[in-house]
């Protein structure tokens, strides 16, 4: 299949990732265009017979994650590495339990960035915890350890019946 | 038997071999706090997944397709487009929002009307907004009988192309898909707009019937046609 078809064939899973990273709906699709842009003008760096799906995720991370950090810089957030400090329960521990529920987006909203994609990749976009971390480049333990704070986080605030 | 909440999560999120599975299986038959946690963990995923599928299932913003189509400017950082964005709000906080009217500009700045079905790209009608999200997701097997757009006979035409039939209020129409959009191939005025609804939905069929290439789609080859997203 043609690199551009399959692209195109991607691309509502992406805007679905990008949604849960960005929140924004219109956020969301500036960072799927910077990651299309970033895509197609790399598309070299893309090996024949790897997959492109993980490619693409980690290309859309990565621009997100940039994202954050400039504007971090601009002192429009606080610093990602704040953030990641951020353990679950820290910021969430304080609502009371159940207090979003029903509410997804308020809920993912107080997951640090490093949580949130995990949560995405592994819970929305249902890839295995192996394929999570060669697509965020971090050791498997990284993923289980983040993807358990951000799953607590989220039962806490979303309520038993989640 | 103990089974921590990483094996619970593992187990819910389909990471354990089968005898690990079973084992987890089994306690959870004994233990009904087993069977509790891997209910709340099976209740998130469903609860994110009802949150974020719909997204999935959204038609892809034509600038997204245009771009893989090579018909998009190249090179614009994210920055920069955030910067046009907020520079464009701007302009319409100082009463720009009547002359983008005036000026016809496209749906997406007016987000208080209802999206249009229909609209120009490139010399060619294209289905718009709702009706291009119908054309996209809604299979006729299993349409709502209220459904705004009803969707007819999906087939393939002599190209190869997908293409479905379909009425609505404003129009009915084939529409066929090619470079990410539906091509409106051939259209006549919606219910909303004639009395002669038998007739029209007869002339669509037989529209439908001459630029068929063989037989039109089943319910399963419609599905699989959507799920593989109308690419020939």
């Amino acid at each position: 299949m043609r690199f551009e078809d399959e692209l195109v064939g991607l691309l509502p899973r992406l805007r679905r990732f990008a949604r849960g990273l960005a929140r924004d709906a219109s956020d969301a699709d500036d960072l799927c265009q910077a990651a299309i842009e970033r895509a197609l003008k790399s598309r070299d760096q893309w090996s024949h017979g790897t997959r492109l799906d993980s490619w693409m995720y980690r290309i859309t991370r990565n621009l997100w994650i940039d994202e954050r950090r400039a504007a971090a810089r601009r002192g429009v957030q606080k610093p990602i590495d704040e953030a990641v400090l951020q353990v679950a329960g820290d910021g969430a521990a304080h609502v009371e339990a159940g207090a979003l529920r029903g509410d997804v987006d308020g809920a993912m909203a107080h997951l640090p960035d490093e949580q949130r994609e995990v949560v995405m990749l592994v819970l929305v976009e249902g890839y295995a915890y192996r394929e999570a971390a060669e697509i965020l480049e971090v050791p498997i333990g990284t993923v289980t350890s983040r993807l358990a704070r951000g799953r607590e986080t989220l039962m806490h605030l979303l309520g038993e019946a989640a | 038997m103990t089974i921590d909440r990483a094996t619970i999560a593992a187990y819910v999120d389909g990471e354990l071999d089968d005898i690990a599975a079973r084992r987890v299986e089994r306690a959870a038959g004994a233990d009904p706090e087993i069977a509790d946690a891997i209910a709340r963990h099976r209740a998130l995923t469903a609860a994110l997944a009802a949150h974020y599928g719909p997204v999935a299932e959204e038609a892809v913003p034509n600038r997204l397709l245009d771009l893989v189509a090579g018909a998009g400017r190249v090179d614009t950082s994210l920055a920069a487009r955030r910067e046009a964005k907020r520079a464009r709000f701007g302009a319409m906080q100082w009463g720009a929002i009547a002359a983008s009217l005036a000026l016809g500009l496209t749906i997406g700045l007016r987000p208080w009307l209802p999206a249009e079905p229909v609209a120009v790209e490139g010399g060619a009608l294209v289905a718009a907004g709702p009706l291009s999200e119908a054309l996209d997701t809604q299979l006729a097997s299993n349409q709502p009988a209220d459904a705004p757009v009803r969707i007819g006979l999906s087939f393939r035409d002599r190209a190869g192309r997908y293409c479905r039939s379909f009425e609505s209020a404003a129009v009915d129409g084939i529409g066929c898909r090619a470079d990410g959009r539906w091509r409106l191939e051939r259209t006549t005025p919606g219910a909303a707009a004639t009395d002669y609804r038998q007739a029209a939905s007869g002339s669509l069929a037989a529209a439908a019937a001459d630029m068929m290439a063989g037989d039109a789609l089943d319910a399963g080859a419609e599905r699989a046609a959507r799920d593989g997203g109308w690419r020939r």
